[in-house]
């Protein structure tokens, strides 16, 4: 593979979404899950002193709004702090609680099925569960985060495996999980800077990437993800930006973003004059002495950039689909060939 | 022996209540090993901070980085007072957003207030100089005290007014041509994208992607740069200018040492009867000026000296302060180690400084707070014991179970315990807290009527209900 080639490996197709707490929109996205006929699951987490803006929003590339499902509280269906999602080959779409400490199933159009997890360190319990991914076999990893570890349990929640310990091997704070074609664990391990690989068995095969600002460095990924190719994709979530590695953790490319209005935002501003006109006038892309040498610090005032990317997911067409949390929105990228 | 070093211990624990927010035991233990004028350096100039990183508390609370609402960026700064190792740089954040007030009613925008909060821990013990310059830039400033709409040709004076006024020499010192000019000095001083920017607040409006942060910027074509006479002199001034006229004033060094007395060592009367009442001590706030003039304006300088001085180390001033609701909260939650990851809890804990009076980031005006008994009436003194008495009494917290074992091992491992000792230990955990001999007798009375056992859960309780009434002691709601 050429560097160009490299260069134009992904190219940048669209926005989706815009901040809202209720209806068509998201509040605070933090995971975005991928179901059947490329359905989207966009988890709103909200925050704190409101328990409204909480939900799932069901979506397509081509902004298609087919409603929302789910909300604040600890009843069947509800969640508190909701992290990750992920559908099994059945499409039931299953969502992480890191508050309740549990997970959630619903079936494709989000009517509550069942929930399970118990809070704990033991065998089989989860502290502060995250990460979701399904295997081929419809078995569910979750990224049992205070507890450092992945788990492996059968789509109703009983343990199978229990996957991270001690030297290489060892999670910390493990945030957001993909399972390849054959089977293969990729956990984005937040505390450790990197990107680890496990075998189904729990055999650790790689570690991918340290700390830092430079390619093929990470400050606390947040998400990862791979393509049939093995290329792996991770959201770079401290440095703010997205990085490609191939399949033997080679750097390929970065993303810094670069957000355009989606159709609902263009919808608000077209409505909404007043505040379209006083847009024009801005310059949202200006270069700024920056008080510390922090991308957060520059995404919170470039708003083309990704700012707190918190998932990175692959469509059947292979469109990447990024989170922005801070931004209450997806950008969505396309392989260039 | 003994007698010496428990009165080393006692002033060390006052110095650390003081400059920051308490201390634990092992803190003590550590700081009173080191020697108070190696603590009080160690406060100036702390070593690699710890505290719970920011990667986390932005990880599980998006809202507080992406501040949509006015709550978060006190909870995000609760979280570093809970938690941090530099004690001292947050508890002079706090001072001067006491002095320098900031609301969000007005600003409507939490990320511009949490990175006013940001600046002033950058230069919360630097030059006051480079304090004041960057406060004048500062964005949420400009929007609080209406700088935008500080032109050329038509000043507004607010923030010219509030910067002598409250900001640096008090009423008084200045004429009403001095604001004007001093205004006219502004003029220009602005952020970017205004227009857009202004809307936005006025509407609270997060669409289409969230906050956008503010920056400051310069206007030159709107800056007046003709001849201004500011205190008797004469230039073509800019806001810098004005700044440096300002910071050589002996009424501004007196405006920031009767600050900081009033803050460090006991409550002065507030503000607008600074020019008709004395201070209570002069020669303290003359010792106080002299350091800043010596030091080139440095506060740092100011509180190496007034934490040296025999007037802030003198056993009459402790206690005597009213542990402001921010204050003692955050004292409360660096014993309890609640924060050792971020807890949805942050929202609540947070709230309770509101419940007793005092909401971050939303002062009751530009004035900031009035300090000392007035944090105190019967409502919100019910909230204070209330909420220290239950969460230092809550046996589910790490730091109270921490605490729970050691005394029950020293305890166990005694001979003799009585409820003198066991008292002495509570007192001890709580940061070597002295108690009026009434309130001791309540405690030992108290104390008298459990087992002490080693690892029983029932003596247990027992030291957590001790711990608890420890809490609703005067002293411990005072510093």
């Amino acid at each position: 593979m050429t560097t160009a080639q490299r260069a134009n490996f992904l190219e940048y197709d669209r926005t989706m979404g815009m901040t809202v707490m209720e209806g068509r929109g998201f509040y605070y996205p933090v995971d975005t899950a991928v179901g059947r006929d490329d359905r989207l699951y966009v988890i709103s987490r909200s925050k704190e002193e409101t328990t409204r803006g909480i939900r799932v929003t069901i979506c397509d590339v081509d902004s298609g709004y087919f409603g929302n499902f789910g909300g604040y509280g600890p009843a069947g269906g509800q969640f508190v702090w909701p992290a990750c999602g992920a559908v099994d080959s059945q499409g039931r779409f299953f969502i992480s609680d890191e508050k309740l400490h549990r997970i959630t199933a619903y079936d494709a159009a989000g009517n509550y099925l069942f929930h399970w997890g118990q809070a704990g360190s033991g065998v089989g319990e989860l502290d502060t569960p995250s990460g979701l991914a399904f295997d081929g076999a419809d078995n569910l990893y979750v990224a049992d985060t205070y507890n450092n570890r992945v788990q492996k349990f059968t789509a109703s929640g009983q343990f199978l495996l229990s996957i991270g310990g001690t030297g290489a091997e060892a999670l910390n704070l493990p945030w957001g999980l993909a399972a390849d074609a054959g089977n293969n664990l990729y956990v984005a391990d937040f505390g450790n800077d990197c990107i680890k690989k496990f075998s189904s068995q729990g055999e650790f095969l790689a570690r991918f990437g340290s700390s830092g600002r430079g390619d093929g460095q990470f400050t606390r990924p947040a998400s990862v993800a791979v393509d049939p190719e093995g290329y792996i994709y991770v959201a770079d979530w401290g440095n703010e930006r997205v990085q490609v590695l191939d399949a033997a953790g080679n750097f390929v490319t970065k993303l810094r973003g670069e957000a355009t209005l989606s159709e609902w935002a263009s919808n608000f501003l077209s409505i909404n004059k007043e505040e379209a006109a006083a847009r024009a006038t801005a310059d949202l892309d200006m270069e700024i002495d920056y008080f510390v040498d922090d991308p957060h610090e520059e995404s919170s005032h470039i708003e083309r950039y990704f700012w707190c990317p918190a998932s990175v997911k692959l469509d059947s067409q292979g469109r990447l689909y990024v989170t922005e949390t801070n931004r209450h929105r997806l950008q969505v990228y396309r392989r260039s060939r | 022996m003994q007698d010496t070093q428990d009165t080393k211990v006692e002033l060390i624990a006052h110095l650390l209540r003081r400059a920051g927010f308490g201390a634990s035991r092992a803190e003590l233990a550590a700081a009173t090993a080191r020697g108070y004028e190696a603590t009080v350096e160690e406060l100036l100039n702390p070593q690699e901070e710890q505290r719970l990183s920011d990667y986390l508390v932005r990880r599980f609370h998006p809202e507080l980085s992406g501040m949509m609402g006015p709550q978060a960026p006190g909870e995000n700064w609760l979280y570093r007072m809970a938690t941090t190792t530099a004690p001292l740089p947050e508890k002079m954040t706090l001072f001067w957003h006491g002095i320098f007030a900031t609301g969000y009613n007005k600003v409507i925008h939490g990320k511009a207030l949490s990175d006013q909060t940001r600046m002033f821990r950058r230069y919360a013990l630097g030059s006051f100089r480079t304090l004041l310059l960057e406060l004048s830039k500062d964005p949420a400033m400009i929007i609080w005290l209406d700088n935008q709409d500080n032109h050329k040709g038509a000043i507004n004076e607010n923030f010219g007014r509030e910067l002598l006024e409250l900001f640096s020499m008090g009423v008084g010192n200045y004429t009403e041509t001095d604001i004007k000019e001093c205004a006219r000095a502004f003029t220009g001083w602005s952020i970017a994208n205004r227009q857009y920017m202004e809307l936005r607040s006025q509407r609270d409006s997060d669409w289409p992607y969230g906050r956008i942060s503010w920056h400051f910027e310069f206007h030159p074509e709107d800056h007046d740069d003709g001849e201004k006479v500011f205190l008797g002199e004469r230039g073509n001034f800019n806001g810098d200018d004005i700044v440096e006229i300002i910071c050589k004033q002996p009424a501004t060094a007196r405006f920031i040492a009767r600050h900081l007395y009033s803050f460090f060592v006991a409550d002065e009367p507030p503000v607008p009867e600074w020019p008709y009442t004395p201070p209570a001590d002069p020669q303290a706030i003359a010792t106080l000026v002299q350091a800043y003039f010596d030091h080139d304006y440095s506060i740092g300088a100011m509180l190496r000296t007034l934490f040296n001085a025999d007037f802030f180390k003198s056993p009459a001033a402790r206690y005597t302060k009213v542990k402001s609701p921010v204050e003692l909260v955050a004292g409360v939650l660096r014993l309890t180690g609640e924060f050792d990851r971020p807890r949805y809890e942050i929202l609540e804990r947070h709230s309770q400084a509101s419940y007793m009076g005092q909401i971050l980031n939303n002062p009751p005006s530009v004035e900031g707070w009035h300090q000392g008994t007035d944090w105190l009436d019967s409502g919100t003194l019910v909230e204070r014991i209330n909420f220290a008495s239950q969460q230092i009494g809550d046996t589910d917290k790490p730091g109270i179970r921490a605490m729970l074992d050691r005394i029950g091992a020293e305890l166990g491992a005694a001979k003799a315990t009585s409820p003198e000792r066991l008292v002495d230990a509570c007192l001890e955990e709580v940061g070597a807290l002295s108690v009026e001999e009434d309130t001791r007798r309540v405690l030992v009375n108290f104390s008298a009527g459990g087992q002490v056992e080693k690892g029983a859960a029932a003596a247990r309780q027992h030291i957590a209900d001790l711990l608890r009434m420890v809490a609703a002691t005067q002293e411990f709601q005072r510093a």
